[in-house]
């Protein structure tokens, strides 16, 4: 059964096409992350099914609801956790929980939800005192206050530390293993690996590919990559001719090459290096990631 | 409700951790009063002027002319009764008392005339102070001329004068000033919440916006209530100025002040909604009330101003505002009537109100 379901969305803020034809489907207890550069329409497209936003054209459904017509109803059964936001400044922590919580007919809910998200030594502290990161988590712990069954969360670990950032992953690995369904916007890939069961990919306010990371790695990549730095200004159609490569992409100093027979390939490379004078550096094989995937189909990388 | 409740606590809470939001809302006022209070007020001094008119040449009203001169709180002058009580409605006597021709001889006579001792009625301090300090005088002179029975009887005559001291007319004025300022001013929370994304957040929960406006104004209305009270309060125990205190007056201005209060909030929720920051509302605000600070009669009665400015003054909330306060606290001829303000105050909010609900944004 879906529980998100959206049809050839659209939204143009003057003549910028924001959201521009979206359709997917998100199944209950799915976590489903949406991946893309700056600008590429995540924002906008979440911010059209939790309600806050009105939709040029397209069919948006939510729960069976249509967030343009019943967003009151919509907003009692949904989490929110959005991209940017600041809270009441000078209320506690647990303060601003039981505060949102008193929105949804709820009291007694900051105990568990600071425990939950790792704030329980900051629930005297007042908001304007809380790190980056906390203040994120705290945003999370908000889209929990009413348990909802769906979860939206805006770049959730934009801003925390690595170890927080791993602990929002176990608690959104939780929320699956509940039986809720997420959907979730990252810049990070391997946040999209580990958590999504599917990713889809979007630029331009388009979606450019959609299916579970693994897939999506496989569609386009049937080898690993060979990684490496140079210091020649060696082009990448330059690397692209190289025995067996099928192609390459150069950012900053560091190379991937995709490539049918890595033997062959790496054999090339290095006896170019040596010609050149200047041998090649760092070099390691790795798998493509969903990174390389976006890098091949936008020519651009998900964080600038 | 709950959510009214939170929402309440939330602005309270936000309120009183802000120091200089505190400062402002309660310092401010009451600095403007101290300020005004003692450069207008004449009545700081230690020493009372009393008039003292004597008609009598006996030799107990020597006694009691002397008795009197000798206290220094007293500071005497010895004019006419028609002089005096004129100075005494005017502010600049604290009493008058006048001693009747025949007076020694009464005494003699066993059966003394009374001395009549004027005062204001409406000043506190003098009722207070003043009146029991002649009464005092009063007992000596007893003392001196007889061993027995009193022979100084009081009589008081009391009046109210119908002018009022500069302070008095202020005060009013102030209250109202701060009721406009504490309205326009209270809106800033909401500009500051949409600026800071606070009310977007809000906007994804179920919270309405009635629930949201109605917790903002709660709070502002014990603000401008407790700061119109701390000013009144404050004015009255330093300064001693004139205000009618019996109940029915004083639940009378506490409802003007919450009327005018809302109607300068609603206005300033409307200034609001055409400015994205906090730093863009305030000279928005500055521009909308501080002319009407100089114009609508709350430092000098509005039939100073010139002829041509009058229809506009006669529109403007805080004139209004101000005549209604005034009215309720010390009385007097009225250049509006209190119906007329009222209406006039209670229309500003429901136009006002409509509209800052129309042009309401979360963002
Ligand atoms: N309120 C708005 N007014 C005008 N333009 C907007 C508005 N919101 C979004 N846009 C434009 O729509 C496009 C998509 O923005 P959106 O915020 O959805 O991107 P995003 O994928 O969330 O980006 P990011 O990764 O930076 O958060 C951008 O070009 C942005 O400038
Ligand atoms: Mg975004």
């Amino acid at each position: 059964m879906s529980v998100i379901e959206v049809q050839d969305l659209r939204k143009a803020y003057d003549d910028v096409k924001a959201v521009d034809g979206v359709s997917f489907s998100v199944e209950v207890g799915e976590v489903f992350g949406m991946l893309g550069p700056n600008g590429a329409g995540k924002t906008t497209t979440v911010e059209i099914l939790e309600g806050l936003r009105p939709r040029d054209s397209g069919s948006v459904g939510v729960l069976g609801l249509d967030p343009g017509r019943d967003a009151g109803d919509l907003k009692r059964k949904i989490g929110v956790q959005l991209q940017q936001v600041s809270l009441y400044p000078r209320l506690r922590v647990a303060e601003v929980i039981e505060l949102f919580a008193s929105f949804y007919g709820r009291a007694g809910v900051a105990d568990h939800l600071l425990t939950l998200l790792g704030l329980e030594e900051r629930r005297r502290a007042f908001v304007k005192d809380l790190s980056g990161g906390q203040q994120q988590r705290l945003s999370v712990a908000l889209a929990m206050v009413n348990d909802p069954p769906v979860i939206f969360l805006d770049e959730p670990t934009t801003g925390m530390d690595p170890q927080a950032r791993r602990s929002l992953w176990e608690t959104i690995e939780q929320f699956k293993a509940e039986g809720r369904t997420v959907l979730l916007t990252t810049h990070y890939m391997e946040e999209a690996e580990r958590l999504c069961d599917r990713v889809a990919v979007m630029d331009h306010g388009r979606i450019i590919a959609m299916d579970t990371p693994e897939d999506l790695v496989r569609a386009h990549f049937a080898q690993d990559a060979i990684e490496f730095s140079q210091r020649n200004g060696l082009t990448e159609t330059e690397f692209a001719s190289l025995p067996a490569v099928v192609s390459a992409s150069i950012q900053g100093d560091r190379v991937s090459m995709f490539s049918d027979d890595v033997p062959a390939s790496m054999a090339a490379l290095l006896q170019l290096g040596q010609e050149r004078g200047d041998p090649i550096e760092n070099l390691r094989l790795r798998r493509a990631t969903l990174e390389d995937v976006f890098l091949k189909l936008t020519g651009r990388t998900l964080r600038d | 409700m709950r959510a009214l409740v939170q929402l309440t606590l939330a602005n309270t809470r936000e309120f009183v951790r802000d120091r200089a939001a505190l400062f402002w809302t309660f310092a401010f006022p009451l600095l403007f009063v101290l300020i005004f209070g003692l450069v207008f007020s004449r009545d700081s001094a230690t020493q009372y002027e009393i008039g003292l008119i004597n008609d009598d040449q006996s030799p107990q009203a020597s006694v009691l002319v002397d008795t009197l001169e000798a206290m220094d709180v007293f500071d005497l002058s010895r004019g006419g009764l028609a002089d005096e009580i004129a100075s005494l409605e005017d502010g600049d006597r604290r009493a008058v008392i006048s001693i009747p021709s025949g007076w020694g001889a009464s005494i003699d006579a066993g059966s003394p005339m009374s001395v009549d001792i004027h005062y204001d009625e409406t000043r506190q301090s003098t009722q207070q102070v003043v009146v029991p300090v002649i009464l005092q005088a009063f007992e000596s002179v007893d003392r001196t001329l007889t061993r027995s029975q009193p022979v100084v009887r009081p009589a008081f005559q009391t009046l109210q004068s119908e002018r009022l001291s500069t302070i008095d007319f202020i005060v009013p004025g102030i209250v109202a000033f701060s009721v406009m300022n504490a309205g326009v001013f209270g809106a800033v929370n909401i500009v500051s919440l949409r600026e800071r994304r606070v009310l977007r957040r809000l906007q994804a929960t179920p919270v309405s916006r009635l629930t949201l406006v109605s917790a903002d104004l709660i709070l502002r209305m014990i603000l401008v209530l407790a700061q119109a009270a701390i000013l009144i309060v404050v004015a009255r125990l330093v300064f001693d100025i004139r205000l009618n205190s019996d109940a029915g007056s004083l639940a009378a201005l506490a409802g003007v002040v919450v009327l005018g209060g809302l109607a300068f909030l609603a206005i300033g929720f409307f200034l609001g909604s055409f400015t994205k920051t906090e730093q863009g509302f305030f000279p928005v605000a500055q521009v909308v009330t501080f002319p009407m600070m100089f114009i609508s009669g709350v430092f000098f009665p509005i039939e100073f101003m010139p002829d041509w400015l009058r229809p506009v003054i006669n529109v403007l909330p805080l004139t209004h505002l101000a005549e209604a306060t005034r009215q309720l606290m010390i009385g007097g001829a009225a250049t509006i009537p209190m119906g007329v303000a009222v209406a006039a105050m209670a229309a500003y909010l429901v136009v006002f109100v409509a509209l800052a609900v129309r042009l309401f944004r979360w963002e």
